[in-house]
């Protein structure tokens, strides 16, 4: 999704999620505000704490709903894909859904404006349904878990519509797989330009090759850095050593060699900011999506719990 | 001289070998990937001189590693090995094997790259480039998520209930199961219940009845007298409309004045006969206060606003004015300031006053000390007129006894010391204690001073003193705390400071209230007050 497309998602039908979603949080607050609930308190337990809350529960499952809807529309495969992908071959595996319209005809983008609009408003609408009242039990816990969550959400949003156009920066008509082959050719072309030199230069190029590293665990990805980077020690070394080996053809063999690896740091810096850039455009969803799923338990709970002690 | 046939070993792409010989000699061998050695290996794992092979005195070959480098032979880290047939030496990438001698060679040498360099070192294959890579699983960790917090939270907490022992043996834990669906603290008395969450709550899914308020409040008094009308009224209320728990620990009373303004802001439409005012909230709707107070015997109700009959009649004459002027008063103690709280001392509750006495009010300065005047001085009770008759009389005795010439002598008809005890009783009586009029204005009346005295029509006691009855609720359907008033001063709200007669009456009237007090809802600079402000749904319980 590049920029053009995440303003249009916020600006989907002329802003038609925004006002919807404005409109209720609107109504929500003016109710509040004009309502004096029974003792004066607000809490969950008066009508319009219940109809808060179940307008509330209602967005959130619809929120939910959006997930499996956008892997009908995608063809993400799903646990059930899978299954069907693994059956005896013979029997017919049907085909992920291809069209780019899901439940009731709506667009991917329509769901995904829906989305992040309703979501975004349970602040309000949640916050006034609590009427303020936090505490160390399962309604807070829910309610501390929706606020990871759209969070997350509101995170996830802004990285879809700034980190297009940073990687396009970054990467130009370039992919990874394209600096990775540059890379591991300047790396051959520097083994073994630095053959015939000794064993000093060789370690060293060795070291920049093998201990180089472009992507890794979770915090390495997201950090896009690799503390003391083997290739740019390597070069600082290439340039304090060319002073040592000055006879014959050395000289001119180091500073190819330096230029080599010059080339290797500016791709592998590229190659890592690739890495960040996206490792930050997919690692929310890790968060996004568990905790989605945790917030319907905490939600079940606090609604059984509700009425199991009425 | 060594000479060695060498011969490379190389793999068709089916992996099937294809030899390459050649023929090297020297004085030594040199392995390594220096251009000058005769093995030349080019790799940079291989160092510019890895290893020599020479020929020891005895004509054997060895092969020996250069400082700083090893060598595998056999399997095993070496720095030098004989050169027999079979013999495995790994440099670097290249394996060696020394192979059975043949043709006059000195040596016989393969040598076959075992670990080519992988091109794709640098986008090692075991290092993930994208989160989704590292194998993390959305669906695992949520649903991991939200088992632990099914379980934690709704399972756990569920258990309780159905099993008695479960249910005391975790009330009994720091962290109880129940205590992560508990909204807020209990109320206070509620706090005893802990986290036995089944005492109120007895069946799931399933309000808490009326009954189960009742099985430990067995006496709370009804809102309405009537009984039918009560249940006619309020059948489709419970308790916990009322009654709202696990709000903190101070609140367990709703303070909604809208249930109470439902019926009483057209009361004629719940109750036809009702003598009560319509009223719908404090500051707007709500008529004057009525007051309670004695006419004769009986007691009545009257609005404020009915100035002619909000006379207090109290049998007591009694001037505030005198006693609150800022000049002082005289007492034996000299002129003294008198205050409120002098005469009017709050009671612990802080609702009512202490019912005031001559003993411990009026006399508490030796202000109204009783005396005779005539005809010695001595001190006569306060109390019924029997008895302040009865210690005349006894007083008169014992002064007769102790001075017979007093006698009465002059009276022919008075021949005993009792009957002229009696005498002189009634007569100074009459003069001193039971007057009814001053003999001069500076003159006291004794009794008479503070008390109506009317005749009685009996011969022993021929006065009576009409009865005092000073009020001390005058709203008995309100509740009122003075202690909570404190800093205002009693004068602020209760105009006594001018007050010459007894029957004044000085309840501030609602528009005194309403300077400070606003209705429902609230007001800057106001205190917001509803009807449980003053008014108990409840009545007391007889």
């Amino acid at each position: 999704m590049n920029k053009m497309q995440g303003a249009t998602l916020l600006k989907y039908k002329n802003f038609r999620y925004l006002k919807a979603t404005s409109a209720l949080i609107l109504v929500a607050i003016t109710a509040y505000a004009l309502i004096n609930p029974a003792g004066g308190e607000s809490y969950g337990g008066t009508w319009l704490g219940y109809t808060l809350g179940t307008l509330s529960t209602l967005i959130m499952l619809l929120l939910m709903w959006y997930g499996v809807t956008k892997r009908r529309i995608t063809g993400a495969p799903d646990r059930r894909d899978a299954r069907r992908q693994s059956a005896p071959a013979g029997q017919e595996r049907r085909k992920p859904h291809t069209k780019s319209r899901g439940m009731n005809g709506a667009t991917l983008q329509e769901w995904l404006s829906a989305h992040v609009y309703l979501g975004a408003s349970l602040v309000v609408l949640v916050t006034l349904h609590t009427g303020f009242h936090f505490g160390l039990n399962v309604h807070t816990l829910a309610y501390a878990l929706m606020l990871l969550v759209i969070t997350s959400g509101l995170y996830g949003l802004s990285v879809y519509l700034n980190y297009p156009r940073l990687i396009t920066l970054n990467m130009g008509e370039e992919t990874l797989e394209d600096l990775m082959l540059k890379i591991n050719e300047l790396d051959e072309l520097a083994r073994t330009r630095a053959l015939g030199l000794p064993d000093e230069i060789n370690s060293l190029i060795a070291k920049v090759r093998n201990e180089t590293r472009i992507g890794g665990t979770l915090l390495q990805q997201l950090s896009g850095k690799q503390y003391n980077c083997p290739t740019s020690f390597g070069v600082e070394q290439l340039r304090i050593l060319s002073e040592k080996y000055n006879r014959g053809e050395q000289p001119k063999i180091m500073r190819d060699l330096y230029s080599l690896l010059l080339r290797k740091e500016k791709l592998v810096l590229r190659a890592r900011t690739e890495v960040m850039l996206k490792a930050r455009m997919e690692c929310w969803l890790y968060l996004h999506a568990p905790l989605g799923i945790a917030l319907l338990a905490a939600l079940t709970a606090h609604i059984v719990s509700i009425f199991f002690y009425w | 001289m060594i000479s060695c046939l060498l011969i490379h070993v190389s793999r068709s792409p089916q992996g099937l070998p294809v030899c390459k010989d050649s023929l090297i000699s020297g004085a030594t061998i040199e392995i390594g990937r220096g251009a000058a050695c005769k093995i030349h290996l080019l790799d940079h794992r291989v160092s510019q001189l890895h290893a020599l092979i020479v020929r020891s005195e005895n004509g054997a070959l060895f092969i020996n590693g250069e400082k700083n480098v090893t060598l595998k032979i056999n399997g095993y880290i070496a720095q030098h090995a004989a050169l027999i047939p079979g013999t495995q030496i790994e440099i670097g990438p290249y394996l060696l094997i020394v192979e059975p001698l043949a043709g006059g060679y000195d040596l016989i040498l393969s040598i076959e790259l075992i670990h080519p360099l992988n091109h794709t070192d640098a986008a090692k294959p075991d290092i993930p480039l994208t989160v989704a890579a590292l194998g993390l699983s959305k669906r695992k960790f949520g649903f991991s998520l939200a088992a632990v917090i099914l379980f934690f939270f709704l399972f756990l907490p569920m258990l309780p209930h159905f099993s008695g022992a479960l249910n005391k043996w975790q009330a009994s834990l720091p962290l109880t199961l129940t205590g992560a669906w508990s909204p807020e603290p209990l109320a206070g008395g509620h706090r005893m219940l802990d986290a036995k969450c089944s005492s109120c709550h007895q069946k799931p899914f399933t309000a808490i009845s009326d009954e189960i308020c009742t099985g430990c409040h067995k006496q709370v008094g009804r809102h309405l007298t009537k009984e039918a009308l009560q249940d006619k009224t309020f059948h489709t209320m419970r308790c916990t409309n009322c009654h709202i728990d696990h709000k903190g620990a101070e609140q367990l009373l709703l303070h909604d004045s809208s249930k109470c303004v439902s019926c009483h802001a057209e009361i004629k439409h719940t109750l036809a006969d009702s003598q009560l005012g319509n009223v719908s909230d404090f500051a707007t709707g709500h008529p004057p206060f009525r007051l309670s107070l004695f006419k004769g015997d009986q007691l009545i109700r009257l609005r404020q606003d009915d100035k002619a009959g909000l006379v207090e009649n109290s049998g007591l004459k009694y001037s505030h004015q005198v006693h609150l002027a800022k000049e002082g008063i005289s007492t034996p103690q000299g002129d003294t300031v008198m205050r409120c709280q002098d005469c009017h001392k709050l009671e612990e509750s802080g609702r009512h006053f202490e019912a005031m006495t001559m003993k411990n009010t009026c006399q508490q300065s030796g202000c109204h000390a009783l005396d005779f005047t005539e005809p010695v001085e001595g001190l006569a009770p306060h109390g019924s007129e029997h008895a302040v008759m009865d210690r005349l009389r006894e007083f008169y005795i014992n002064w007769l006894t102790s001075a017979p010439e007093n006698a009465c002598q002059n009276n022919a008809d008075t021949p005993s010391m009792l009957a002229c005890a009696n005498e002189l009783a009634d007569k100074n009586a009459a003069a001193t204690l039971f007057r009814t009029r001053p003999l001069s204005k500076k003159d006291r009346l004794e009794c008479g001073e503070c008390h109506e005295i009317k005749p009685s029509g009996e011969k022993d006691v021929p006065w009576k003193v009409t009865p005092v009855r000073i009020n001390r609720d005058w709203q008995p359907g309100a509740v009122f705390n003075h202690a909570k008033h404190e800093t205002m001063k009693c004068t602020d709200c209760h105009d006594k400071l001018n007050s010459k007669l007894s029957a004044d009456i000085a309840i501030p009237a609602i528009t005194k209230c309403r300077e400070c007090h606003s209705g429902n809802r609230p007001a800057k600079g106001m205190v917001t007050s509803g009807c449980d402000s003053c008014h108990r749904f409840h009545q007391p319980v007889k």
